[in-house]
């Protein structure tokens, strides 16, 4: 129970710091990009949501820098994010939730499977060590670990569209299909997909297999492991529920650390592709100097990585009864 | 000097390679580096573009933004990679885009890692509410998304130029580093030799620098790879999507122009590929330099291989099968080897001995002596991560030979005709699982057993090493130390075995804890008659209980006897250093502070008598050759005191009187 609690004081905490962060960003930056952006929202929307911006972005606003954050802090806690200027008149957090969607599918989706997929090779190869997997893959990884998301995106994008012409190249979707839960549209929503998740997959696989990898080798070592071999256990029930259960765990904790990593590649790679999820959404708002969008898409993807991290200390929790009674 | 001063004496496993294995960075890094062919490869890449970062002018073969030829051509002897759309040398660019990369990444990863050390090495020095503090913060920063974060600041400055880049990367991407400094610095702070330095009074500001920095050299350059990888990725990224500054020569930027003008459906493949390839290049040159540097510091991820020239010729041949049903073990010149950068570790060496049915054999040596090694052999259940074999002998157990037996062969023998028990319960029980899903798989996978039997079976073995059975389904860190190690004994008692190999399986507890344990094997002992091969450094804990004693050195048989015997006239000078480091069994534990020296590196043993450079009686003769064991009276001693015609008890009073 305390473990929860902890996990999710410390999930209020970083929102916080993200959101602050938010806060106080416009008003560290020098230049005038934010004041550029009121003068075009002039006239086109109510004086209270003008005021709401003025407060968000530090312009105009007489208030004390205390009594800003706090107005600040309550528009966000009610969910007012202001009015997409890319979109307009449409209310930011109405279209960061048509994005979401896909993202998750996407992304989310495409994570998941490289995570069980790389760790599960990662076991694999650690297991049969000194195999073809093990001798073969940690250098590949190595090398693909360092490859730019956005250029694999482009050089797929190059081969498999352009020159052999087998998948769309961008969109999430035909324009001319119609929107809904038909099996033309699913089969078109897929198709679209095929290409961006297939360069995610590529791209973050290494990092869980290598891992992995090293540790399965390290729990390998330990003495139950041995212990297990002694009892005389099958070979697969030694790698599943005594070298792969406890290498898992550290890796599950790495998750973690590597989302922020994925988020950052899912970002280009959806920018590269024209995918209308968050990253996509997140750098036309940059584009467009809508910061009102963008900051409100920069909140959605910390959340995204904190709901990701408590899966996974959940998980953890499922897996490692020691942090189920850790206070 | 006395050399066993830290507790290493109760380290188990394998002695040689753990002995080396976290040992000495520095002078041998650069022999480690060159042996690693992904650290050589990482060299070799980041060197040509540092070569290419500081010589630009002289090797790119056109001004990088001259518009000057035509645009957009293919590869050519004059163009390698052909022009821009702008008409510019696609080559020359990427030669001057280099510059701008390495900077990012050293400056990047330098500033990085200060800030990581900062942080990380002061979190656990200070401790409390600092060290809460910066851990948060850490761990706060850690899972924000930078990346995003990074766009953020950047959407506010357009243009913003390499400096704030710089800055922004490296003041957000130290939390990773910090955190694992920080665990590192906090294990370290317990250890002996930072005690000492604060004992001798020195200031906290030098212990850091001087003796905690040190030893984190592989962490702290770890940090400073991935931040420098980080930041080339980063920064090339950035500038793609258009916010860097788009006349700067830059990797990143050439992308950004190539992506605009849709470089690769016009034919323009190489201006958009290669700078691709360059990013990815550098990259790869920090992350193999990564990868190979934990690699090194972290010897079990390499593979060894053993040399097999060494080994002797009759390994898993047919043995003349003693029918003596009262001798369940009988090892014959069983030799096991290590493989270890210095080429093989011989760390048993054509030991012999036998084990009679219900009977208590103890092993006894110091750590690194090969007890483990034996005990590990005999049980085969060496292999990874120490890859150790058998190069030589047999161990016939119940009539088989356990040396030709294959896994398969094996599995179906083992924990039903012998078990094991190792040191440390906390390390030998899966910690994920219940001792009753412990020992249920272990019944499924030897009988037929239902679920309630085998539930009543775990109970029964638990009553009998008293423990309350409501204790079945706990997990082990839910219980204490020695119950842990009593439910590792019930375990082994699941099948009745014939013979159970005991590693130190006390030396986890307290003396009290010890004492009862002792008392409580032997009463299983008598009442199930299964025999013990015993291994532990501590000779008093066995005096009362083995019936007979094997003491270990270097690799070798030293003395082998009646327990009884070895106590009251021990012959070999080792035993007898072994019996007067442990004065009493009821004394606290001591380590063997008496023995001056400790037991050699066995990658080099000494000549002739290995325990002759501690010997207090050595001769000159003994340095010669090593002597064979001598039969005195039924007991075994490798000693040439005890060589026919000398006069060894006349020898060994008068000259212990002035060594001891
Ligand atoms: S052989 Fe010589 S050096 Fe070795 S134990 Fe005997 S007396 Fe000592």
């Amino acid at each position: 129970m305390r473990f929860v609690l902890r996990r999710l004081g410390f999930f209020v905490v970083t929102l916080w710091a993200a959101v602050t962060l938010n806060f106080l960003i416009p008003r560290l930056m020098p230049g005038n990009a934010a004041l550029a952006m009121m003068s075009r929202y002039k006239g086109r929307i109510q004086p209270q949501a003008m005021h709401a911006l003025e407060i968000a972005f530090g312009i105009h606003t007489h208030q004390s820098l205390p009594a800003a954050y706090f107005t600040y802090l309550g528009n966000i806690a009610r969910g007012h994010f202001g009015i997409s200027l890319t979109f307009f008149p449409d209310a930011v957090s109405h279209q960061v939730l048509q994005a979401l969607p896909w993202t998750l599918g996407l992304v989310g989706l495409t994570t998941v499977i490289a995570f069980l997929l790389g760790t599960l090779i990662g076991l694999v190869a650690a297991w049969r060590r000194g195999g073809f997997l093990d001798g073969a893959l940690p250098p590949i990884f190595v090398i693909t670990s360092a490859f730019p998301y956005f250029w694999l995106a482009l050089l797929a994008i190059w081969f498999f569209s352009i020159k052999l012409g087998w998948v769309p190249e961008s969109g999430g979707y035909d324009v001319t299909t119609t929107i809904g839960w038909s099996w033309t549209f699913i089969g078109d929503v897929l198709r679209h997909s095929i290409l961006p998740a297939f360069t995610i997959l590529i791209t973050s696989i290494g990092g869980w297999i290598l891992t992995m990898r090293n540790n399965t080798i390290s729990v390998l070592a330990e003495d139950y492991v041995r212990m297990a071999r002694a009892k005389g256990l099958k070979p697969w029930r030694i790698m599943w529920t005594y070298a792969g259960r406890n290498a898992i765990l550290p890796n599950l904790a790495g998750f973690a650390m590597s989302l922020g990593f994925v988020v950052s590649g899912a970002i280009l790679v959806e920018f590269v592709f024209n995918y209308p999820g968050v990253g996509w959404m997140f750098l036309q708002s940059v584009e467009n100097q809508d910061y009102a969008l963008m900051q409100a898409l920069f909140l959605l993807l910390t959340v995204a990585v904190l709901v990701a991290i408590l899966v996974a200390d959940g998980a953890t929790a499922l897996l490692d009864p020691r942090t189920r009674d850790s206070s | 000097m006395t050399a066993t001063v830290e507790p290493t004496t109760a380290t188990s496993g394998p002695d040689p390679p753990l002995a080396e294995a976290r040992r000495g960075f520095g002078a041998d890094l650069w022999r480690a580096v060159a042996r690693n062919r992904k650290a050589l490869a990482g060299l070799v890449l980041l060197v040509f573009f540092l070569v290419l970062a500081v010589f630009p002018g002289q090797i790119a073969p056109h001004d990088p933004q001259a518009e000057s030829y035509l645009p957009g051509l293919g590869p050519s002897s004059h163009h390698w990679f052909g022009t821009t759309a702008y008409g510019q040398d696609v080559l020359s660019q990427l030669i001057w885009g280099t510059r701008q990369s390495v900077v990012i990444a050293f400056a990047v990863g330098g500033l990085a890692t200060v800030l990581a050390v900062l942080i990380g090495v002061s979190a656990a020095y200070l401790g409390g509410v600092a060290d809460g503090l910066l851990s948060l913060l850490t761990d706060v920063l850690l899972v924000i998304p930078i990346f995003p974060l990074i766009i953020v600041i950047a959407a506010y400055e357009k243009n913003s130029g390499l400096f704030t880049l710089v800055i922004v990367l490296g003041a957000l991407g130290w939390s990773y580093g910090a955190r694992q400094l920080r665990s590192q610095t906090l294990s370290l702070r317990t250890r002996d030799f930072l005690e000492s330095a604060r004992v001798r009074g020195e200031r906290k500001l030098y212990v850091i620098v001087f003796e905690i920095l040190p030893t984190m050299t592989s962490l702290i350059v770890a940090t400073f790879l991935g931040g420098a990888l980080y930041a080339v990725l980063a920064a090339a990224g950035l500038q793609f999507i258009g916010l860097g500054d788009p006349s700067s020569q830059s990797w990143g930027t050439m992308l950004y122009w190539a992506e605009n003008n849709e470089a690769l459906g016009a034919n323009m493949v190489l201006w958009a590929i290669m700078p691709g390839i360059c990013v990815a290049g550098l990259g790869a040159a920090f992350a193999l330099l990564n990868y190979a540097f934990d690699e090194i510091s972290n010897p079990a991820l390499r593979m060894r291989r053993l040399d097999r020239t060494i080994r002797g010729s009759s390994k898993g041949d047919r043995v003349d099968v003693s029918v003596d049903p009262e001798r369940i073990l009988e090892v014959r010149g069983l030799t096991v080897a290590y493989a270890s950068d210095e080429g093989p570790v011989v760390a048993v060496e054509r030991v012999d001995f036998d084990v009679n049915r219900g009977e208590f054999l103890g092993i006894v040596g110091e750590s690194g002596c090969g007890k483990s090694t034996l005990l590990y052999a005999i049980t085969r259940l060496l292999g990874p991560p120490f890859a150790g074999e058998i190069m030589e002998g047999q161990i016939v157990f119940q009539g088989r030979d356990m040396v030709a037996l294959t896994e398969r062969q094996l599995r179906h023998i083992r924990w039903r005709e012998f078990s094991v028990v190792m040191q440390s319960a906390m390390n030998a029980l899966n910690p994920v699982l219940t001792i009753a899903a412990q020992m249920r798989d272990v019944c499924k996978t030897h009988s037929n057993m239902t679920a309630k039997e085998i539930e009543e079976r775990s109970k029964e073995v638990l009553r009998l090493v008293s423990i309350d059975p409501i204790h079945l389904h706990s997990y082990p860190h839910q219980l204490s130390g020695g119950m842990r190690q009593r439910a590792m004994i019930a375990m082994a008692l699941l099948f009745t075995p014939d013979l159970i190999v005991m590693d130190e399986p006390t030396s986890a507890l307290d003396v009290v804890g010890q004492r009862s344990l002792m008392v409580q094997i032997k009463e299983l002992q008598k009442r199930l008659g299964f025999a013990v091969v015993f291994v532990t450094h501590d000779m008093s804990l066995v005096s009362h209980f083995s019936d007979r004693l094997l003491v270990m050195y270097a690799a070798h048989v030293a003395e082998f006897g009646k327990t009884r015997q070895l106590f009251d006239q021990p012959r070999h000078p080792y035993t007898r250093a072994l019996l007067e480091a442990f004065p009493s069994i009821r004394g606290p534990r001591v380590h063997l502070l008496g023995i001056p020296g400790s037991p050699p590196d066995l990658a080099r043993p000494p000549a002739g008598c290995r325990f002759s450079p501690r010997c207090p009686h050595v001769m000159a003769r003994c340095r010669s050759a090593q002597p064979p064991l001598f039969d005195v009276d039924g007991d075994l001693v490798r000693c040439i005191l005890y060589e026919k015609g000398a006069a060894p008890d006349a020898t060994l009073a008068t000259a212990s009187e002035g060594a001891v």
